[in-house]
């Protein structure tokens, strides 16, 4: 290696070179590195999605805003819910929203190379952008429907049936760890997709198995203790009862809580990366 | 090496390129063993500011070669190491999303080439301008016509302001003005001190536009040198495989386009060097001819005939004919030889080609056969341009030379 090379400090990006961070969290780095383009492929994700429709962005609000209407009808009119959630809608609101990105975050980061396979063979860019766009974009979709959340729990709130507190401040910091935990498990699925063919099968029964397991439908205090254990086999779990506390209950999240949740998102993270770090090469080639 | 480091001054060899590479492609989870090697023990510095033109067949690896220089693609084994920022062209406007506007597209495909924002920003209405798409830019880019969308990415890419650029096969895609502003702006990467690798199946616009060219065959290079030299070496071995091939096959002349009503035919031209026999190969600044066979099929009263001379990109640089040069028709019957000697070929060094043609007085063509020959001009110094001609310097006054 001459000494010129090193003469243009910052100009010099020798593509196979070791870099400070360990190689299993590489994908993290490079991730950081390019998030001006994450957050601009989300955002075209969005603008592509609503540009179509007549009513472009409100699409966002109605949707949610209908789905609310149809469980505040049902749960009225026809199916009697427990004392300890009513009203009932919006308990089960508050759940379905979050988990609906979740499993489309995860959905789509299963198909999101072999939907940009030109991008992917074609440019030189690192493919971790595009599961973390596809975090991103759901992650921004369930932003935009949360006025109608805020809406509908202000509405309960001045009929009484809710007792608004400051414990809802804690709902931000939730599903920030939330969305790193699904960040990694979208780096798993993404880079597992490129190599078997039925993963976003497995990941669809998965999802739909891991809906009933987790309290979406019910509280966790509604799970008989013996069982209870079981349920701890789910990263869930403790997220979406967080969740329930913060905007529902309106009690403080507990700090084994807390604690639950930035484990599952930290082994998370590192887990996804490392593997997507292991099946990296293949990608671009496979996709 | 060092010839390279004094001719590019101050900078020296910035940017080294060096690959050796083994590469499996194609292995896939159930038979893992079943792997296809796209190159093999592949190894080669480029330095900075050099151009180099990558030949080879079909399936030679010239497309993998790219891809594991822009580090789309890792090597199996070996290394690539690329000093710069790489703008890789591998298909103009790959990445362009439909819906949304031009003007999202522009900041989207920036970063995908790895600009920031703000570079981005700077460099908007150069891009803009360049594509020629100033009234389009807030239409969604599935409006666009294929040739604005191509434009774009082109516009985008070159203006990316990469250290090394990497280019596979795009000129091949637009039209020819839009071909044109290509390789001007090729040119002016090359003045610019950029290095340029430059896959193409167009062996003269290689030769024409690159000092070096690399030869892949099978995954192998098999050449690596001046790019005249290592095109030509590439024709003969095509041309002896091909030969091999098609012993008894009926050896057709190579289709040209080919206008005219057939009342006299053009069939045959050479370019015949000082001695008077044909020749691929001249040069410049020695006697050269132009000669060609031709027929009537009825007698002709209305004849003229004529040679141009182009550049591989289509620039004409010299075309006349019998009209143009005083001569008055009276008959052409059966066949006949037409030759144009030309004292000096003053023309600079790289790939020439020759139209000829026999029409009436009004232009009205009985056989235009454009493209029907092509030859190399060669010189011990290349100069700018496309005319060569005989000089000498003349100093008056405080100027003094070494020597």
């Amino acid at each position: 290696m001459s000494p010129s090379e090193r003469e243009l400090p910052g100009h010099t990006r020798p593509l196979a070179t070791v870099s400070a961070l360990p190689a299993p969290l590489m994908p993290l780095a490079r991730l950081g590195r390019q998030r001006a383009l994450v957050f601009a492929l989300a955002r075209r994700e969005l603008l592509a999605r609503y540009r179509g429709g007549v009513l472009g962005f409100f699409w966002s609000l109605l949707n949610p805003l209908l789905l609310l209407l149809v469980y505040a009808t049902v749960f009225r009119l026809v199916f009697e819910p427990r004392a300890d959630v009513r009203p009932y809608a919006l308990f089960l609101f508050g759940g379905v929203l979050v988990w609906s990105f979740v499993s489309a975050a995860l959905l789509d980061a299963s198909e999101t190379f072999r939907a940009n396979g030109p991008l992917l063979k074609k440019t030189t860019v690192s493919p971790e952008v595009f599961p973390a766009v596809a975090v991103g974009a759901r992650l921004a979709h369930l932003v935009l429907a949360l006025p109608v959340l805020v809406a509908a729990t202000a509405v309960a709130g001045a009929l009484g049936s809710v007792h608004p507190t400051a414990s809802f401040l804690a709902f931000p910091l939730i599903l920030a760890l939330l969305a790193a935990a699904v960040l990694g498990m979208a780096l798993a699925v993404s880079s597992l997709a490129v190599h078997f063919g039925d993963v976003r099968d497995l990941l669809g029964n998965l999802l739909t198995l891991t809906f009933f397991l987790t309290p979406i439908l019910y509280p966790l205090e509604a799970v008989p203790e013996r069982y209870r254990l079981l349920l701890r086999v789910n990263p869930f779990v403790p997220f979406f009862a967080a969740l329930h506390d913060s905007v529902f209950f309106f009690r403080p999240v507990p700090p084994g809580a807390w604690g639950a949740m930035a484990a599952v998102a930290l082994l998370s993270l590192a887990v996804g990366a490392a593997l997507f770090e292991r099946l990296r090469d293949a990608i671009a080639e496979e996709a | 090496m060092t010839k390279l480091y004094r001719r590019y001054g101050r900078k020296r060899s910035v940017g080294t390129l060096k690959s050796a590479l083994l590469s499996g492609v194609g292995a896939r989870a159930l038979s893992p063993d079943d792997a296809v090697s796209a190159l093999s023990g592949v190894s080669f510095e480029v330095a900075r500011g050099e151009s180099v033109g990558v030949i080879g067949a079909n399936g030679s690896g010239k497309s993998t070669l790219l891809k594991l220089l822009a580090g789309i693609h890792r090597p199996t084994s070996g290394e690539v190491v690329v000093a710069g920022r790489v703008a890789a062209l591998l298909e103009l406007g790959a990445g362009f999303h439909p819906e949304i506007s031009g003007r999202e597209n522009i900041e989207i495909t920036g970063l995908l080439l790895g600009l920031t924002r703000r570079e981005i920003a700077s460099r908007f209405d150069a891009i803009v301008r360049f594509a020629e798409l100033e009234e389009f830019l807030d239409a969604p880019v599935k409006t666009y016509s294929s040739g604005m969308a191509v434009r774009l990415g082109f516009s985008i890419a070159a203006h990316s302001d990469p250290d090394v650029l990497l280019v596979d096969e795009v000129l091949a895609v637009g039209d020819e003005a839009f071909s044109r502003r290509c390789l001007e702006k090729f040119e002016e990467f090359g003045r610019a001190g950029k290095t340029l690798l430059f896959v193409s199946h167009d062996l003269p616009l290689v030769a024409e536009r690159c000092r070096r060219a690399l030869w892949l065959d099978g995954g192998r290079l098999v050449a690596d040198g001046p790019a005249l030299e290592t095109v030509a070496r590439y024709r003969d071995g095509v041309a002896e495989r091909e030969g091999r091939k098609r012993i008894a096959a009926a050896d057709a002349a190579p289709p040209s386009p080919r206008i005219g009503s057939g009342r006299a035919r053009v069939t045959a031209v050479r370019a015949l060097d000082s001695a008077g026999a044909p020749s691929g190969r001249f040069r410049s600044g020695e006697p050269f001819a132009l000669q060609m066979e031709v027929e009537a099929a009825e007698p002709l009263a209305d004849f003229v005939f004529g040679f141009a001379v182009s550049t591989v990109s289509g620039v004409v640089v010299f075309g006349c004919n019998t009209a143009i040069d005083g001569f008055a028709a009276e008959e052409f019957a059966g066949s006949a030889r037409v030759a144009l000697a030309i004292p000096a070929l003053d023309l600079a060094p790289g790939v020439y080609t020759v139209d000829a043609a026999v029409h009436a007085r009004d232009e009205t063509p009985y056989d235009y056969r454009r493209d029907l020959l092509r030859f190399e001009v060669t010189a011990d110094r290349g100069t700018a341009g496309t005319w060569s001609p005989r000089r000498a310097w003349r100093f008056e006054g405080g100027i003094r030379w070494k020597g």
